[in-house]
Protein backbone atom coordinates (compact mmCIF):
# COMPACT_ATOMS: atom_id res chain seq x y z
CA UNK A 1 0.00 0.00 0.00
CA UNK A 2 1.34 3.69 -1.34
CA UNK A 3 0.58 6.20 1.41
CA UNK A 4 0.79 10.06 0.69
CA UNK A 5 0.85 12.59 3.46
CA UNK A 6 -0.14 16.15 2.28
CA UNK A 7 1.96 18.65 4.45
CA UNK A 8 1.80 22.62 5.04
CA UNK A 9 4.39 24.43 6.54
CA UNK A 10 3.41 27.64 8.37
CA UNK A 11 4.56 30.34 10.24
CA UNK A 12 5.82 28.83 14.04
CA UNK A 13 2.53 29.09 16.72
CA UNK A 14 4.69 31.79 18.32
CA UNK A 15 6.33 33.45 15.43
CA UNK A 16 5.45 37.07 15.33
CA UNK A 17 2.51 38.19 12.89
CA UNK A 18 3.13 41.47 11.02
CA UNK A 19 1.05 42.39 8.68
CA UNK A 20 3.02 42.29 5.32
CA UNK A 21 3.08 45.23 2.65
CA UNK A 22 0.01 45.01 0.51
CA UNK A 23 -1.97 44.13 3.34
CA UNK A 24 -3.02 40.68 2.48
CA UNK A 25 -1.15 38.16 4.35
CA UNK A 26 1.41 38.62 7.29
CA UNK A 27 5.32 38.83 6.87
CA UNK A 28 7.06 36.21 5.94
CA UNK A 29 10.63 37.30 6.25
CA UNK A 30 12.85 36.72 8.95
CA UNK A 31 10.29 34.31 10.94
CA UNK A 32 10.43 30.75 11.63
CA UNK A 33 8.12 27.97 9.68
CA UNK A 34 7.27 24.48 11.16
CA UNK A 35 5.31 22.11 9.95
CA UNK A 36 1.57 22.28 10.25
CA UNK A 37 0.61 20.58 14.14
CA UNK A 38 -2.48 18.57 12.44
CA UNK A 39 -0.10 17.47 9.74
CA UNK A 40 2.33 15.74 12.00
CA UNK A 41 -0.24 13.99 13.40
CA UNK A 42 -1.41 12.91 9.96
CA UNK A 43 2.47 11.53 9.38
CA UNK A 44 2.49 10.07 12.69
CA UNK A 45 -0.37 8.32 11.21
CA UNK A 46 1.04 7.12 8.09
CA UNK A 47 4.41 6.17 10.29
CA UNK A 48 2.51 3.52 12.27
CA UNK A 49 1.17 1.68 9.50
CA UNK A 50 4.25 1.56 7.90
CA UNK A 51 5.78 0.09 11.34
CA UNK A 52 3.10 -2.63 11.39
CA UNK A 53 4.17 -3.36 7.63
CA UNK A 54 1.28 -2.80 5.95
CA UNK A 55 2.58 0.73 4.53
CA UNK A 56 5.11 -0.41 1.64
CA UNK A 57 5.74 3.44 1.55
CA UNK A 58 5.17 6.36 2.71
CA UNK A 59 5.37 9.61 0.80
CA UNK A 60 5.72 13.29 2.17
CA UNK A 61 4.26 15.84 -0.15
CA UNK A 62 4.13 19.80 -0.16
CA UNK A 63 3.96 22.68 -1.65
CA UNK A 64 6.13 26.07 -1.46
CA UNK A 65 9.02 27.87 -1.99
CA UNK A 66 12.64 26.71 -0.94
CA UNK A 67 12.12 27.17 3.19
CA UNK A 68 9.48 24.34 2.75
CA UNK A 69 12.76 21.89 1.82
CA UNK A 70 12.87 21.86 5.63
CA UNK A 71 9.73 20.49 6.85
CA UNK A 72 9.94 18.18 4.29
CA UNK A 73 13.74 16.55 5.76
CA UNK A 74 11.83 16.53 9.34
CA UNK A 75 9.03 14.21 7.86
CA UNK A 76 11.31 12.47 6.42
CA UNK A 77 13.95 12.29 9.40
CA UNK A 78 10.79 10.83 11.36
CA UNK A 79 10.53 8.32 9.24
CA UNK A 80 8.80 9.04 5.50
CA UNK A 81 10.11 7.17 3.06
CA UNK A 82 10.76 10.16 0.24
CA UNK A 83 9.62 13.66 -0.61
CA UNK A 84 7.89 15.42 -3.39
CA UNK A 85 8.09 19.54 -3.25
CA UNK A 86 6.07 20.93 -5.64
CA UNK A 87 7.98 24.35 -6.06
CA UNK A 88 6.83 27.01 -8.28
CA UNK A 89 6.18 30.52 -8.16
CA UNK A 90 2.92 30.25 -10.06
CA UNK A 91 1.71 28.13 -7.06
CA UNK A 92 2.60 30.84 -4.63
CA UNK A 93 -0.67 32.25 -3.10
CA UNK A 94 -2.91 29.28 -5.10
CA UNK A 95 -6.42 29.32 -3.37
CA UNK A 96 -7.77 25.78 -1.83
CA UNK A 97 -9.24 24.41 -5.11
CA UNK A 98 -6.01 25.29 -6.78
CA UNK A 99 -3.97 23.66 -4.41
CA UNK A 100 -6.13 20.72 -3.75
CA UNK A 101 -5.75 20.40 -7.90
CA UNK A 102 -2.28 20.23 -7.45
CA UNK A 103 -1.85 17.45 -4.41
CA UNK A 104 -4.38 15.25 -6.54
CA UNK A 105 -1.88 15.25 -9.30
CA UNK A 106 0.92 14.21 -7.22
CA UNK A 107 -1.45 11.71 -6.18
CA UNK A 108 -2.91 10.54 -9.40
CA UNK A 109 1.10 10.56 -10.35
CA UNK A 110 2.04 8.53 -7.96
CA UNK A 111 -0.85 6.04 -7.67
CA UNK A 112 -1.43 6.51 -4.13
CA UNK A 113 -3.68 4.22 -2.44
CA UNK A 114 -4.23 6.46 0.79
CA UNK A 115 -4.02 9.81 1.51
CA UNK A 116 -3.46 11.62 4.59
CA UNK A 117 -3.86 15.09 5.85
CA UNK A 118 -4.36 17.36 8.76
CA UNK A 119 -7.50 18.51 9.79
CA UNK A 120 -6.84 22.14 9.51
CA UNK A 121 -4.14 24.72 8.83
CA UNK A 122 -2.71 26.70 11.70
CA UNK A 123 -2.45 29.84 9.37
CA UNK A 124 -5.35 29.69 7.30
CA UNK A 125 -7.38 27.65 9.42
CA UNK A 126 -9.72 26.53 6.34
CA UNK A 127 -10.26 22.55 6.78
CA UNK A 128 -11.14 22.72 3.56
CA UNK A 129 -8.35 21.10 1.19
CA UNK A 130 -8.18 17.65 2.29
CA UNK A 131 -12.11 16.55 1.25
CA UNK A 132 -11.52 18.80 -1.95
CA UNK A 133 -8.35 16.41 -2.93
CA UNK A 134 -10.64 13.48 -2.02
CA UNK A 135 -13.66 14.67 -4.00
CA UNK A 136 -10.97 15.34 -7.23
CA UNK A 137 -9.84 11.69 -6.95
CA UNK A 138 -12.88 10.25 -6.23
CA UNK A 139 -12.26 8.93 -3.07
CA UNK A 140 -14.31 9.13 -0.02
CA UNK A 141 -13.15 11.06 3.29
CA UNK A 142 -13.49 11.62 6.25
CA UNK A 143 -12.23 14.62 8.41
CA UNK A 144 -11.44 15.03 11.93
CA UNK A 145 -10.09 11.80 12.33
CA UNK A 146 -8.98 10.55 15.87
CA UNK A 147 -8.28 6.75 15.37
CA UNK A 148 -8.20 4.31 12.62
CA UNK A 149 -8.62 0.43 12.16
CA UNK A 150 -7.41 -0.74 9.06
CA UNK A 151 -8.40 -3.89 7.25
CA UNK A 152 -7.64 -5.05 3.64
CA UNK A 153 -10.44 -3.27 2.06
CA UNK A 154 -11.54 -0.78 4.21
CA UNK A 155 -10.81 1.28 7.03
CA UNK A 156 -12.64 2.23 9.90
CA UNK A 157 -12.43 5.36 11.12
CA UNK A 158 -13.83 7.53 14.15
CA UNK A 159 -14.16 11.03 13.61
CA UNK A 160 -14.50 13.73 16.40
CA UNK A 161 -17.97 15.36 16.17
CA UNK A 162 -19.14 18.12 18.88
CA UNK A 163 -19.13 17.39 22.77
CA UNK A 164 -16.47 14.45 22.65
CA UNK A 165 -19.02 12.17 20.37
CA UNK A 166 -17.58 10.13 18.27
CA UNK A 167 -19.01 9.19 14.35
CA UNK A 168 -17.40 5.65 13.03
CA UNK A 169 -17.42 5.63 9.46
CA UNK A 170 -16.02 2.47 7.09
CA UNK A 171 -14.50 3.63 4.37
CA UNK A 172 -13.31 1.69 1.11
CA UNK A 173 -9.59 1.64 0.13
CA UNK A 174 -8.60 4.18 -1.67
CA UNK A 175 -9.73 7.00 0.54
CA UNK A 176 -8.50 9.82 2.21
CA UNK A 177 -8.33 10.30 5.83
CA UNK A 178 -8.00 13.99 7.40
CA UNK A 179 -6.51 13.72 10.76
CA UNK A 180 -7.31 15.50 14.26
CA UNK A 181 -4.53 17.20 16.39
CA UNK A 182 -4.24 14.73 19.33
CA UNK A 183 -5.36 11.72 17.76
CA UNK A 184 -1.47 9.97 18.16
CA UNK A 185 1.51 10.70 19.70
CA UNK A 186 3.93 11.85 17.45
CA UNK A 187 7.37 10.67 17.28
CA UNK A 188 10.39 12.83 16.93
CA UNK A 189 12.92 12.82 14.17
CA UNK A 190 15.89 10.95 16.00
CA UNK A 191 19.73 12.15 15.33
CA UNK A 192 19.84 8.38 12.92
CA UNK A 193 16.64 9.45 11.32
CA UNK A 194 17.97 12.92 10.32
CA UNK A 195 21.31 11.27 9.22
CA UNK A 196 19.39 9.00 7.00
CA UNK A 197 17.00 11.27 5.92
CA UNK A 198 19.71 13.41 3.98
CA UNK A 199 20.03 10.42 1.52
CA UNK A 200 16.34 10.17 1.37
CA UNK A 201 15.25 11.70 -2.17
CA UNK A 202 13.30 15.13 -2.55
CA UNK A 203 12.22 15.48 -5.77
CA UNK A 204 11.21 18.78 -7.11
CA UNK A 205 8.35 18.92 -9.40
CA UNK A 206 6.71 22.32 -11.30
CA UNK A 207 2.73 22.58 -12.03
CA UNK A 208 4.11 22.03 -15.55
CA UNK A 209 5.72 18.43 -14.69
CA UNK A 210 2.54 17.91 -13.20
CA UNK A 211 0.34 18.81 -15.93
CA UNK A 212 -1.46 21.26 -14.60
CA UNK A 213 -0.08 24.65 -14.99
CA UNK A 214 -3.34 25.52 -16.78
CA UNK A 215 -5.49 25.02 -14.08
CA UNK A 216 -4.07 25.04 -10.56
CA UNK A 217 -1.63 28.01 -10.46
CA UNK A 218 -2.70 31.59 -8.38
CA UNK A 219 -3.82 32.77 -11.91
CA UNK A 220 -6.91 30.73 -11.38
CA UNK A 221 -7.90 31.65 -7.77
CA UNK A 222 -11.62 31.90 -7.76
CA UNK A 223 -11.09 33.18 -3.87
CA UNK A 224 -8.80 35.56 -2.75
CA UNK A 225 -7.66 37.69 0.58
CA UNK A 226 -7.89 41.32 -0.25
CA UNK A 227 -6.86 42.43 3.33
CA UNK A 228 -5.96 40.95 6.89
CA UNK A 229 -5.52 43.27 9.64
CA UNK A 230 -6.10 42.76 13.62
CA UNK A 231 -9.64 42.64 14.69
CA UNK A 232 -11.44 45.49 15.89
CA UNK A 233 -11.91 44.70 20.40
CA UNK A 234 -14.81 44.33 21.14
CA UNK A 235 -16.05 44.57 24.71
CA UNK A 236 -12.49 43.54 26.24
CA UNK A 237 -12.16 42.82 29.47
CA UNK A 238 -10.99 45.58 32.37
CA UNK A 239 -7.25 45.06 32.59
CA UNK A 240 -6.03 45.24 36.05
CA UNK A 241 -2.34 46.64 36.50
CA UNK A 242 -0.29 47.28 39.35
CA UNK A 243 2.43 44.92 41.43
CA UNK A 244 1.55 41.59 41.13
CA UNK A 245 0.62 41.74 44.78
CA UNK A 246 -1.86 44.97 43.79
CA UNK A 247 -3.30 43.09 40.98
CA UNK A 248 -3.59 39.34 43.23
CA UNK A 249 -5.34 41.85 46.24
CA UNK A 250 -7.87 43.14 43.26
CA UNK A 251 -8.65 39.37 42.30
CA UNK A 252 -9.22 38.66 45.97
CA UNK A 253 -11.81 41.14 46.48
CA UNK A 254 -13.40 39.95 43.17
CA UNK A 255 -13.84 36.59 44.12
CA UNK A 256 -15.56 37.79 47.13
CA UNK A 257 -17.62 40.14 45.58
CA UNK A 258 -18.66 36.37 43.83
CA UNK A 259 -19.87 35.26 46.51
CA UNK A 260 -16.82 32.46 46.41
CA UNK A 261 -14.68 33.10 49.25
CA UNK B 1 -28.13 38.45 -5.73
CA UNK B 2 -28.90 35.23 -7.38
CA UNK B 3 -30.36 32.30 -4.94
CA UNK B 4 -28.84 31.31 -2.16
CA UNK B 5 -29.39 27.66 -0.81
CA UNK B 6 -29.14 27.25 3.11
CA UNK B 7 -27.96 23.50 3.73
CA UNK B 8 -29.88 22.76 7.52
CA UNK B 9 -28.17 20.39 9.97
CA UNK B 10 -31.00 18.05 12.50
CA UNK B 11 -29.53 17.17 15.54
CA UNK B 12 -31.61 15.75 18.15
CA UNK B 13 -34.82 15.72 15.97
CA UNK B 14 -35.03 19.65 15.33
CA UNK B 15 -32.90 21.79 13.07
CA UNK B 16 -29.81 23.01 14.88
CA UNK B 17 -29.76 26.93 15.75
CA UNK B 18 -26.65 27.34 13.26
CA UNK B 19 -28.90 26.64 10.49
CA UNK B 20 -30.82 29.26 11.37
CA UNK B 21 -27.97 31.79 11.24
CA UNK B 22 -27.03 31.20 8.07
CA UNK B 23 -31.12 31.60 7.13
CA UNK B 24 -29.92 35.16 8.73
CA UNK B 25 -26.97 35.83 6.19
CA UNK B 26 -28.63 34.78 3.94
CA UNK B 27 -31.63 37.18 4.03
CA UNK B 28 -28.83 39.84 4.67
CA UNK B 29 -27.71 39.40 1.46
CA UNK B 30 -29.07 42.68 -0.80
CA UNK B 31 -31.70 40.78 -3.70
CA UNK B 32 -30.96 37.47 -2.90
CA UNK B 33 -33.82 34.53 -2.93
CA UNK B 34 -33.00 32.29 -0.21
CA UNK B 35 -33.92 28.72 -0.69
CA UNK B 36 -33.13 25.57 1.47
CA UNK B 37 -32.22 22.28 1.60
CA UNK B 38 -33.00 19.40 4.57
CA UNK B 39 -31.45 16.18 4.29
CA UNK B 40 -32.69 13.05 6.14
CA UNK B 41 -35.08 10.33 6.63
CA UNK B 42 -38.84 11.25 7.74
CA UNK B 43 -38.18 14.83 7.61
CA UNK B 44 -40.71 15.96 5.50
CA UNK B 45 -41.99 17.94 8.17
CA UNK B 46 -38.90 19.68 9.24
CA UNK B 47 -38.45 20.53 5.31
CA UNK B 48 -42.21 22.32 5.58
CA UNK B 49 -40.56 24.08 9.24
CA UNK B 50 -37.96 25.58 7.68
CA UNK B 51 -39.42 26.57 5.10
CA UNK B 52 -41.68 28.65 7.13
CA UNK B 53 -39.50 30.36 8.79
CA UNK B 54 -37.02 31.87 6.94
CA UNK B 55 -35.46 29.17 4.09
CA UNK B 56 -38.61 30.09 1.62
CA UNK B 57 -38.94 27.15 -0.71
CA UNK B 58 -36.95 24.41 0.56
CA UNK B 59 -35.70 21.48 -0.99
CA UNK B 60 -35.74 17.86 0.66
CA UNK B 61 -33.82 15.10 0.14
CA UNK B 62 -36.08 12.44 2.42
CA UNK B 63 -34.27 8.73 1.87
CA UNK B 64 -33.69 5.99 4.13
CA UNK B 65 -29.90 6.65 3.31
CA UNK B 66 -29.67 9.60 4.88
CA UNK B 67 -31.06 8.73 8.04
CA UNK B 68 -27.83 9.07 9.41
CA UNK B 69 -24.79 11.57 8.06
CA UNK B 70 -23.05 10.28 5.23
CA UNK B 71 -20.12 12.25 3.28
CA UNK B 72 -21.23 10.99 -0.10
CA UNK B 73 -24.86 11.06 0.25
CA UNK B 74 -24.49 14.75 1.84
CA UNK B 75 -22.40 15.53 -1.09
CA UNK B 76 -24.61 14.44 -3.75
CA UNK B 77 -27.79 15.71 -2.37
CA UNK B 78 -26.62 18.95 -2.05
CA UNK B 79 -25.39 19.27 -5.49
CA UNK B 80 -28.65 17.99 -6.83
CA UNK B 81 -30.40 20.85 -4.68
CA UNK B 82 -27.70 23.15 -6.20
CA UNK B 83 -28.56 22.53 -9.56
CA UNK B 84 -32.21 22.45 -8.89
CA UNK B 85 -32.05 25.58 -7.44
CA UNK B 86 -29.60 27.47 -9.35
CA UNK B 87 -28.10 28.39 -6.38
CA UNK B 88 -24.71 31.18 -7.00
CA UNK B 89 -23.75 30.82 -3.05
CA UNK B 90 -24.34 27.77 -1.19
CA UNK B 91 -24.17 27.95 2.83
CA UNK B 92 -23.25 25.27 5.07
CA UNK B 93 -22.21 25.79 8.96
CA UNK B 94 -19.12 25.02 10.21
CA UNK B 95 -19.67 21.95 11.94
CA UNK B 96 -18.41 18.19 12.06
CA UNK B 97 -20.82 17.64 9.42
CA UNK B 98 -20.11 21.20 7.43
CA UNK B 99 -16.33 21.00 7.62
CA UNK B 100 -16.20 17.53 6.05
CA UNK B 101 -18.75 17.68 3.35
CA UNK B 102 -18.56 21.61 2.04
CA UNK B 103 -15.29 21.55 0.68
CA UNK B 104 -16.44 18.43 -1.52
CA UNK B 105 -18.87 20.41 -3.22
CA UNK B 106 -17.19 22.85 -3.73
CA UNK B 107 -14.40 20.61 -5.90
CA UNK B 108 -17.40 18.70 -7.42
CA UNK B 109 -19.00 21.99 -8.52
CA UNK B 110 -15.53 23.79 -9.51
CA UNK B 111 -16.10 26.72 -7.66
CA UNK B 112 -15.12 29.53 -4.98
CA UNK B 113 -14.92 28.05 -1.50
CA UNK B 114 -14.13 29.84 1.94
CA UNK B 115 -14.73 28.82 5.59
CA UNK B 116 -15.72 29.29 8.90
CA UNK B 117 -16.57 33.14 8.08
CA UNK B 118 -18.76 35.37 10.68
CA UNK B 119 -20.24 37.64 8.33
CA UNK B 120 -20.99 37.44 4.66
CA UNK B 121 -22.28 40.03 1.80
CA UNK B 122 -22.61 40.39 -1.88
CA UNK B 123 -19.87 41.30 -3.95
CA UNK B 124 -18.58 41.95 -7.38
CA UNK B 125 -19.22 38.60 -9.27
CA UNK B 126 -19.17 36.73 -6.50
CA UNK B 127 -19.50 37.69 -2.82
CA UNK B 128 -17.84 39.14 0.12
CA UNK B 129 -16.46 37.01 3.48
CA UNK B 130 -14.74 38.48 6.53
CA UNK B 131 -13.00 34.88 8.72
CA UNK B 132 -10.91 34.12 11.21
CA UNK B 133 -7.07 33.44 10.67
CA UNK B 134 -3.95 32.58 12.95
CA UNK B 135 -6.42 31.16 15.67
CA UNK B 136 -8.11 34.39 15.65
CA UNK B 137 -5.67 36.44 16.17
CA UNK B 138 -6.23 38.32 12.80
CA UNK B 139 -9.28 38.64 10.59
CA UNK B 140 -8.87 38.13 7.05
CA UNK B 141 -11.79 39.99 4.41
CA UNK B 142 -12.31 37.65 1.31
CA UNK B 143 -13.89 37.80 -2.27
CA UNK B 144 -14.77 34.88 -4.22
CA UNK B 145 -16.17 35.25 -7.95
CA UNK B 146 -18.19 33.15 -9.64
CA UNK B 147 -20.40 30.31 -7.96
CA UNK B 148 -19.54 30.16 -4.45
CA UNK B 149 -19.71 27.46 -1.33
CA UNK B 150 -19.12 29.04 2.58
CA UNK B 151 -19.49 27.45 5.69
CA UNK B 152 -20.29 30.43 8.49
CA UNK B 153 -18.98 30.03 12.15
CA UNK B 154 -21.65 28.59 14.35
CA UNK B 155 -22.72 31.68 16.78
CA UNK B 156 -21.10 34.35 14.66
CA UNK B 157 -24.61 35.86 13.85
CA UNK B 158 -27.64 36.08 15.36
CA UNK B 159 -30.22 33.21 14.13
CA UNK B 160 -33.28 34.38 11.87
CA UNK B 161 -36.31 34.80 13.74
CA UNK B 162 -38.61 35.92 11.36
CA UNK B 163 -41.02 33.98 8.82
CA UNK B 164 -41.07 33.35 5.68
CA UNK B 165 -43.26 31.69 2.86
CA UNK B 166 -42.45 28.57 0.49
CA UNK B 167 -42.95 24.89 0.75
CA UNK B 168 -41.18 21.87 0.79
CA UNK B 169 -39.88 20.05 -2.88
CA UNK B 170 -38.49 16.79 -2.92
CA UNK B 171 -35.13 17.05 -5.15
CA UNK B 172 -34.02 13.33 -6.28
CA UNK B 173 -30.93 12.71 -6.69
CA UNK B 174 -28.35 9.46 -6.61
CA UNK B 175 -27.30 8.53 -3.24
CA UNK B 176 -25.15 5.87 -3.60
CA UNK B 177 -22.26 6.35 -1.37
CA UNK B 178 -18.84 4.21 -0.80
CA UNK B 179 -18.10 5.92 2.66
CA UNK B 180 -20.31 3.82 5.05
CA UNK B 181 -22.15 5.16 8.48
CA UNK B 182 -21.41 2.37 11.57
CA UNK B 183 -22.35 3.98 14.59
CA UNK B 184 -22.17 7.02 16.83
CA UNK B 185 -20.57 6.65 20.39
CA UNK B 186 -21.49 8.92 23.14
CA UNK B 187 -18.65 10.14 25.02
CA UNK B 188 -17.79 7.83 28.07
CA UNK B 189 -18.21 8.95 31.64
CA UNK B 190 -15.24 9.38 33.27
CA UNK B 191 -16.24 11.47 36.38
CA UNK B 192 -14.77 14.53 35.46
CA UNK B 193 -17.34 16.38 35.44
CA UNK B 194 -16.29 20.22 34.91
CA UNK B 195 -20.16 21.11 34.38
CA UNK B 196 -21.27 21.18 37.63
CA UNK B 197 -17.81 22.75 38.99
CA UNK B 198 -18.44 26.67 40.48
CA UNK B 199 -15.06 27.17 39.37
CA UNK B 200 -13.09 26.34 36.82
CA UNK B 201 -9.12 27.45 36.56
CA UNK B 202 -7.79 26.24 33.06
CA UNK B 203 -4.44 26.25 32.00
CA UNK B 204 -3.07 26.59 28.47
CA UNK B 205 -0.26 26.12 26.36
CA UNK B 206 1.06 28.32 28.28
CA UNK B 207 1.74 26.25 31.25
CA UNK B 208 4.44 25.01 29.01
CA UNK B 209 5.06 22.04 30.92
CA UNK B 210 2.84 18.89 32.76
CA UNK B 211 3.90 19.10 35.76
CA UNK B 212 3.28 22.47 36.34
CA UNK B 213 -0.57 21.46 36.33
CA UNK B 214 -0.64 19.51 39.56
CA UNK B 215 2.20 22.59 40.79
CA UNK B 216 0.58 25.59 39.73
CA UNK B 217 -3.08 25.44 38.43
CA UNK B 218 -4.48 22.26 40.74
CA UNK B 219 -3.70 24.35 43.74
CA UNK B 220 -5.46 27.39 42.97
CA UNK B 221 -8.52 25.08 41.97
CA UNK B 222 -8.25 23.31 45.04
CA UNK B 223 -7.75 26.33 47.31
CA UNK B 224 -11.19 27.82 45.56
CA UNK B 225 -13.40 25.02 46.02
CA UNK B 226 -13.69 24.38 42.13
CA UNK B 227 -12.05 21.99 39.21
CA UNK B 228 -9.09 22.11 36.99
CA UNK B 229 -9.30 22.39 33.20
CA UNK B 230 -7.44 22.57 30.10
CA UNK B 231 -7.22 23.72 26.39
CA UNK B 232 -7.06 21.62 23.47
CA UNK B 233 -3.52 22.03 22.88
CA UNK B 234 -2.43 20.65 26.62
CA UNK B 235 -4.70 17.54 26.06
CA UNK B 236 -3.46 17.00 22.36
CA UNK B 237 -0.07 17.01 23.95
CA UNK B 238 -0.73 14.11 26.44
CA UNK B 239 -0.43 16.47 29.85
CA UNK B 240 -4.19 16.09 31.15
CA UNK B 241 -6.70 13.51 30.00
CA UNK B 242 -9.68 14.12 27.36
CA UNK B 243 -11.97 14.62 30.43
CA UNK B 244 -10.36 17.90 31.55
CA UNK B 245 -10.92 19.83 28.26
CA UNK B 246 -12.79 22.73 28.02
CA UNK B 247 -14.42 23.57 24.17
CA UNK B 248 -16.39 22.59 21.21
CA UNK B 249 -14.89 19.07 21.18
CA UNK B 250 -14.50 18.70 25.03
CA UNK B 251 -17.00 19.84 27.71
CA UNK B 252 -18.83 22.94 27.33
CA UNK B 253 -18.96 24.54 30.70
CA UNK B 254 -20.60 28.02 32.26
CA UNK B 255 -19.32 28.32 35.91
CA UNK B 256 -19.67 31.27 38.15
CA UNK B 257 -15.93 32.00 38.14
CA UNK B 258 -13.73 30.46 35.18
CA UNK B 259 -9.92 31.03 35.62
CA UNK B 260 -7.80 30.85 31.83
CA UNK B 261 -4.70 30.50 32.97
CA UNK B 262 -2.05 30.73 29.62
CA UNK B 263 -4.69 30.29 27.37
CA UNK B 264 -4.55 32.09 24.08
CA UNK B 265 -8.82 32.01 23.14
CA UNK B 266 -8.98 29.65 19.68
CA UNK B 267 -12.24 29.69 18.91
CA UNK B 268 -12.77 26.26 19.56
CA UNK B 269 -11.92 27.32 23.22
CA UNK B 270 -13.90 30.39 23.67
CA UNK B 271 -17.24 28.05 22.49
CA UNK B 272 -16.67 25.62 25.48
CA UNK B 273 -16.24 28.75 27.84
CA UNK B 274 -17.47 32.11 26.91
CA UNK B 275 -21.32 31.27 28.68
CA UNK B 276 -19.09 31.58 32.18
CA UNK B 277 -20.70 34.28 34.81
CA UNK B 278 -16.92 35.65 35.75
CA UNK B 279 -14.46 35.61 33.29
CA UNK B 280 -10.13 36.18 34.58
CA UNK B 281 -8.06 35.65 31.85
CA UNK B 282 -4.20 35.95 32.50
CA UNK B 283 -1.60 35.72 29.82
CA UNK B 284 1.42 37.51 29.16
CA UNK B 285 0.14 38.43 25.25
CA UNK B 286 -1.67 42.06 25.55
CA UNK B 287 -3.22 40.98 21.97
CA UNK B 288 -4.99 37.17 22.88
CA UNK B 289 -8.20 36.77 21.68
CA UNK B 290 -9.19 35.43 25.44
CA UNK B 291 -9.24 39.27 26.54
CA UNK B 292 -12.18 39.81 24.17
CA UNK B 293 -14.21 37.22 26.41
CA UNK B 294 -13.01 38.16 29.26
CA UNK B 295 -14.57 39.99 32.25
CA UNK B 296 -11.07 41.28 33.55
CA UNK B 297 -7.58 40.54 32.16
CA UNK B 298 -4.28 40.49 33.78
CA UNK B 299 -1.09 40.85 31.49
CA UNK B 300 1.50 39.20 33.07
CA UNK B 301 3.44 35.53 33.57
CA UNK B 302 0.86 33.22 35.26
CA UNK B 303 3.39 32.21 37.25
CA UNK B 304 4.06 35.11 38.80
CA UNK B 305 0.30 35.59 39.72
CA UNK B 306 -1.28 32.07 40.12
CA UNK B 307 0.94 31.24 43.00
CA UNK B 308 0.46 34.57 44.33
CA UNK B 309 -3.36 34.15 43.62
CA UNK B 310 -3.74 30.64 45.73
CA UNK B 311 -1.87 31.73 48.88
CA UNK B 312 -3.84 35.05 49.25
CA UNK B 313 -7.07 33.12 48.04
CA UNK B 314 -5.95 30.90 51.09
CA UNK B 315 -4.95 33.74 53.21
CA UNK B 316 -8.15 35.35 52.85
CA UNK B 317 -10.02 32.04 53.78
CA UNK B 318 -7.85 32.19 57.01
Amino acid sequence: MKVMVCLKQVPHQDARLDVNGDGTWIQEDNIKFEINSYDTYAVEEALKLKDAGSADEVIVVSIGPDRVTQALRTALGMGADRAIHVNDDAAAGTDALATAKILAAVAKEEGADLVFAGLMADDDNASAIPPMVAELLGFPSATGVVATDFSDASVKVERELEGGALEVVDLPKPCLIAIQSGANQVRYASLKGIMQAKKKPVDVKTLADLGVADSASAAQNKTTINKIYVPPKGDTAEILSGSTDEVVGQLVTKIKELGLL
Amino acid sequence: MGTVLVVAEIQNGAIREASYELVAAAQGIDGAEVNGLVIGSGVGELASEFASKGAGKTYVVDDAAAENYNVDVWSKAIKAAAEASGAELILIANTPTGWDVAPRIAAGLDCAFTSDCIKAGAGDGGYNFVRRVFNGKLDAEVSTSGRTVATMQPGAIAPFEGSSDGGAEAVSADLSAGAKFVEIKVAESTGVDLTKADVIVSGGRGVGDPEKFPEIIQPLADVLGGAMGASRPVVDAGWLDHPYQVGSSGQVVAPKLYIAAGISGAIQHLVGMKASNFIVAINKDPDAPIFEVADIGVVADLFDIVPALTEAVGAAKG
